[in-house]
């Protein structure tokens, strides 16, 4: 707290032209007060684009679907032994996979 | 009390379904975890839906049977849960879920021997009186036995019963898998336990497998209708009880509400039978 | 060691026998039935990740998403009952798993999809109504002090990455994956309004702006702060975005200083 009363004060005093004023507030937020009263404004311009979430719930009490080994590999999480390469969207992306990243030369050799 | 009705376990992908249609269900159940949450939809839906149905809140989370002090925060999540949806019962299971500082999400076994019946019947003592209500208690679904047990299942769960004052809810699909899992006959384990205190039925699906002598190994999997074995089982459960709440449970692959009403339907009518009665 | 202690790490640690004193009726080999309880842990607290973090495991495809969501189960068990809550550290996890270095933008699209979780499930709390904002423009000399409180499901993630473009390209059934550059910069204002949560894809100093707000910070030095991001940042349309979602719900005017009444 105290330390953006310091750089405020001090952007008052060095900078007045970037600190605005009150009523120069006072304009802005009774311009939003209007704008934000007339609906779907901001929609139509296609500044703001908005999807729902499904629902879930994750507490059960049920044992865990499939076969009884699912949980029970010990192979492929072991640094060492590790084979796997994203293969997902993301290989759909403009820059797939970054020059820098672990596995990427067989990502790449296959495309 | 439940109505001696069928009822079903209430999932989140049914929520709009169940408020447009109003569909004829004696009561809905639902996992208290998923609603230990400060806000949102799970609060919003459960809240109006519970203004038109009867509700069981059952817990999975609450580790009964651990060799440590029962979780205080989490009796207090459970207790806010039960203030603010007033449900007609509270169930938890015969198992142990947490460990150390860690939550391992499922429904362990334990040893039934005189240490751990104390330890039972002292944290079902701290549950009933933290919450100001009897709580039922599930018989589990289990894979594996222990060589240190010295009473057996249903003795364990009557003594409990006994000293503690609790109710039973009885699982007849895990009464069914545990008994196909351990080699025993089904009907005498269910006429073994205290059906006079049992006030609720679960019944749901399993999945099959075999161990490692190829021998069956069912899975209370919650992802299957109920098997024909336990309707049977459950017909003869009503004959011994009498009409008794039940619900039907699936928690995995969920099918079309639809095909779930059936089931609860399906059971409606076993209840029927048995001289319930339906509005 | 007492034997739950025994029982539990052998559950987390498949390179672990089975305890002693497990047996099965015909006496087969109880490893095999103690991997029941393995699986249903792990796959459990697998298939909790992979509905908290739907679009990651799309964009390294569920082979290796579930992998990499073993390797972090095992290592970071829940600590909480409630599984909602579980994967608060999963994108730092990813940050540090050297398998997903080549998907450089996945542990922020990790982030997203917590935040919107966590909105999802955040408390309710009523925004305030049209008339109680048009009365603080009574006594403008108290607005640049005013402090505000936000809606709790409220938050701003900003990212080096195009990760509100890449979220949102997977809520399309055609995700034109290929006209997104993932290495744009992108920020994210989270926040549930009425049941619904949304994403909105923001200016870098909107969301300054929106941060130093959620802080407690007073509207001049939230402005100011959204400035020096950007100094062509647009108040009114920050304002605007205030007013529509209706995420404030209280005012604290204060003095030109910033100070309270």
């Amino acid at each position: 707290m105290s330390k953006s009363k310091i750089s405020q004060s001090e952007i008052t005093e060095t900078n007045t032209s970037r600190t605005m004023t009150a009523a120069a507030m006072a304009l802005a937020l009774g311009s939003a007060i209007s704008i934000a009263a007339v609906p779907d404004v901001a929609h139509a311009e296609g500044m703001e684009k908005c999807y729902g979430v499904s629902l879930a719930g994750k507490n059960d009490c049920a044992a865990g679907p499939g076969t009884t080994c699912a949980g029970t590999s010990t192979i492929d999480y072991q640094g060492n032994a590790w084979t796997l390469v994203p293969k997902g969207t993301c290989e759909e992306t403009a820059s797939p996979t970054s020059p820098t990243g672990f596995g990427q030369l067989e990502a790449f050799e296959e495309k | 009390m439940l109505p001696s009705r069928a009822g079903l376990g209430l999932k989140p992908e049914h929520f709009r379904n169940i408020l447009e249609s109003g569909p004829d269900i004696g009561f809905f159940e639902v996992h208290a975890e998923n609603y230990m949450v400060p806000g949102g939809p799970m609060h919003h839906y459960l809240g109006k839906i519970r203004e038109h149905y009867p509700l069981s809140l059952h817990g999975v989370g609450l580790s009964i049977g651990a060799d440590a002090p029962l979780d205080k925060t989490h009796l207090d999540a459970l207790a806010v849960l039960i203030d603010r949806y007033a449900p007609q019962v509270f169930s938890e299971h015969l198992a142990w879920s947490s460990h150390g500082d860690f939550f391992l999400n499922d429904l362990l076994p334990l040893p039934y021997t005189a240490t751990t019946l104390n330890r039972v019947c002292d944290h079902i003592d701290q549950v009933q009186t933290h919450l100001g209500c009897r709580m039922l208690l599930e018989n589990p679904a289990t894979y594996l036995e222990f060589s240190t047990s010295t009473l057996s299942e249903t003795d364990f769960i009557s003594e409990v019963i006994r000293r503690t004052g609790c109710g039973l809810l009885l699982d007849v699909n895990n009464a069914y898998v545990s008994c196909i899992n351990h080699h025993r006959e089904p009907g005498a384990y269910i006429r073994a336990l205290p059906l006079d205190r049992a006030e609720q039925i679960h019944l749901g699906g399993f999945a099959s497998q075999a161990d490692a002598n190829g021998d069956p190994l069912l899975i209370d999997s919650h992802s299957a209708p109920v098997a024909q074995d336990v309707w049977a089982l459950y017909t003869e459960v009503l004959e011994q009880m009498g009409p008794t709440a039940t619900l039907i449970e699936r928690d995995n692959d969920i099918p079309p509400f639809d095909v779930l009403l059936a089931e609860v339907n399906l059971a409606d009518s076993y209840l029927v039978e048995a001289g319930g009665q339906r509005e | 060691m007492s034997e739950q202690t025994v029982f539990a790490s052998a559950l987390l640690d498949p390179a672990q026998p089975c305890p002693d004193g497990l047996r099965a009726w015909n006496g087969s080999d109880p490893n095999q039935r103690f991997a029941v309880y393995r699986n249903n842990i792990v796959v459990s607290l697998i298939d909790a990740l992979a509905a908290t973090f739907p679009v990651c495991q799309q964009l390294v495809g569920e082979a290796f998403f579930r992998a990499m969501a073993r390797v972090f189960v095992v290592a970071q068990p829940p600590r909480s009952q409630i599984l909602t809550f579980y994967g608060r550290e999963f994108p730092a996890f990813i940050d540090t798993f050297s398998p997903a270095s080549s998907v450089p933008y996945l542990a922020d699209v990790a982030r997203l999809e917590r935040l919107r979780l966590d909105a999802f499930h955040s408390a309710d709390v009523e925004p305030l109504g049209t008339e109680d904002i048009t009365g603080v423009l009574s006594a403008p000399p108290r607005l640049p002090g005013l402090r505000m409180d936000i809606h709790p499901s409220v938050a701003v993630l900003q990212s080096r990455f195009a990760v509100f473009s890449l979220w949102a390209a997977h809520q399309q059934a055609d995700p034109g994956l290929a006209r997104v550059d993932p290495l744009q910069p992108e920020t994210v204002l989270v926040l549930r309004s009425g049941l619904e949560v949304q994403c909105i894809d923001i200016a870098e100093a909107t969301g300054v702006f929106m941060d130093r707000l959620i802080q407690k910070e007073t509207l001049s030095q939230a402005e100011q702060d959204a400035k020096a991001c950007e100094p062509g940042f647009d108040l009114v349309a920050a304002l605007t975005l205030l007013l529509r979602w209706q995420i404030i719900t209280s005012l604290y005017p204060g003095d030109e200083h910033g100070q309270l009444d």
